[in-house]
């Protein structure tokens, strides 16, 4: 029971994580009435969760050997572009907050691009969803006396998850506005750095890149085959033996995010756009 | 305009990088290594291959219930649902031990790989 209480927890908590950050993004800049972009973009991620466990058990040759390879490559980078955009955007409000915060979310909500924390939400729980299903699907299979302990600690990871997330969404009300985005922010681009590094370790596994050795070892400190380790590797990317492209992908994200959200300050501020000068001086 | 670049730019590198990857894992034809998954164990528990050069594990999963076969090392998740059998190509490796688990069923399903 306690092994498949891990498993279903460390794959869900993830997506309880995204969706509680974005509810209360949300929440935060008074937008509650979008709640159902992200309601329906994780149900349609548990959707697609389930066609695409039912999906695996049709594939068969070459299309079961990469197939799920491939949309898993192309979930973790599309994540990784979401996320950066989610971010952004929250910094855009963060430093709107010290100006005109109200207008900056009126702005955001008549171009309707808030539509697109609805895909955060999809592809938050997809990105584990298919593999978590199969899992519970396996263990449901196997009901007996010794499988029942299973399948309640399965379904008791997924409650804890989701008593997380909602903890998330608890506290995130809780923390000033400013410092709401700022945390959020930056805790989107750890995950998205390590996601980022978790595609191109993928890649390298898959042949697309050449294989390198690892640049250290520190599994005698933390071990990612570990629960704590094993936690941290899907929430920000945690590698006990990490490769050169994982350490530069993490190292490279970070950098081009850090210059991105946290330092136009000053002279490149001027030049943007209107709507960015007005804000600082409104 | 400008929050809408970043996802074009990444969209467009993943594109690149699975082209790359779709092309390059059809390319070269190395030796296949059978493994079965039964009972929740693997058979053999223990995989030797040698060093330096890249394989095919042939994983047949004989359970009626799906197992994920993950190594953290050599970063592979692969899913294979009960009855099935499917092919994981995995890089050369360098002369050493490299552990695996069924992550479904991580007290009974270990083994390891060994290049020498």
């Amino acid at each position: 029971m306690g092994a498949t209480f891990v498993v279903t927890l460390r794959e869900a908590f993830e997506a309880a994580l995204l969706l509680g950050i974005v509810y209360s993004y949300l929440d935060r800049v008074g937008a509650r009435a979008q709640y159902r972009w992200v309601t329906l973009g994780g149900a349609l991620g548990l959707v697609a969760s389930v066609l695409g466990g039912v999906a695996v058990w049709f594939l068969s040759g070459p299309l079961l050997d990469l197939g799920p390879d491939l949309v898993a490559a192309a979930v973790i980078f599309v994540a990784v572009a979401l996320l950066t955009w989610h971010s952004w955007w929250m910094r855009q409000h963060a430093r709107a907050v010290t100006g005109d915060v109200q207008r900056r979310l009126d702005e955001a909500r008549a171009t309707q691009r808030l539509w697109i924390v609805g895909l955060v939400a999809f592809t938050g729980v997809f990105r584990e969803g298919a593999e978590t299903v199969l899992f519970l699907w396996g263990l449901m299979s196997q009901v007996s006396v010794s499988g029942f302990g299973g399948l309640a600690g399965g379904v008791l990871g997924i409650g804890t998850a989701a008593a997380l997330g909602w903890a998330i969404f608890r506290g995130g009300r809780r923390l000033s506005l400013p410092r709401f985005f700022n945390v959020t922010s930056v805790l989107l681009m750890l995950v998205a750095a390590g996601l980022c590094s978790t595609g191109f370790g993928k890649l390298q596994a898959l042949g697309a890149l050449p294989a390198t050795d690892p640049l250290w070892d520190s599994s005698w400190l933390l071990n990612d085959g570990g629960v704590i380790g094993g936690f941290l590797g899907g929430l920000v990317g945690y590698r006990a033996r990490p490769t050169v492209f994982e350490v530069g992908a993490y190292g490279a994200y970070l950098i081009a995010a850090t210059l991105v959200f946290f330092a136009r300050r000053g002279p490149a501020d001027q030049a943007p756009d209107a709507s960015e000068r007005e804000a600082h001086v409104g | 305009m400008r929050q809408v670049t970043p996802i074009f730019a990444v969209g467009a590198l993943a594109g690149l990088v699975i082209g790359a990857l779709a092309a390059g894992a059809f390319a070269a034809d190395p030796p296949e290594i059978a493994i079965t998954i039964e009972k929740n164990r693997f058979q053999p528990e223990e995989i030797r291959v040698k060093a330096g050069q890249p394989f095919v594990l042939v994983v047949t999963n004989k359970d009626a219930t799906p197992e994920e076969f993950e190594s953290k090392e050599l970063r592979i998740e692969k899913v294979i649902p009960g009855g099935k059998t499917l092919k994981i190509r995995v890089r050369a490796l360098k002369a050493g031990s490299y552990p695996f688990v069924g992550d479904f069923h991580q007290a009974t399903a270990k083994g390891r790989i060994v290049a020498e």
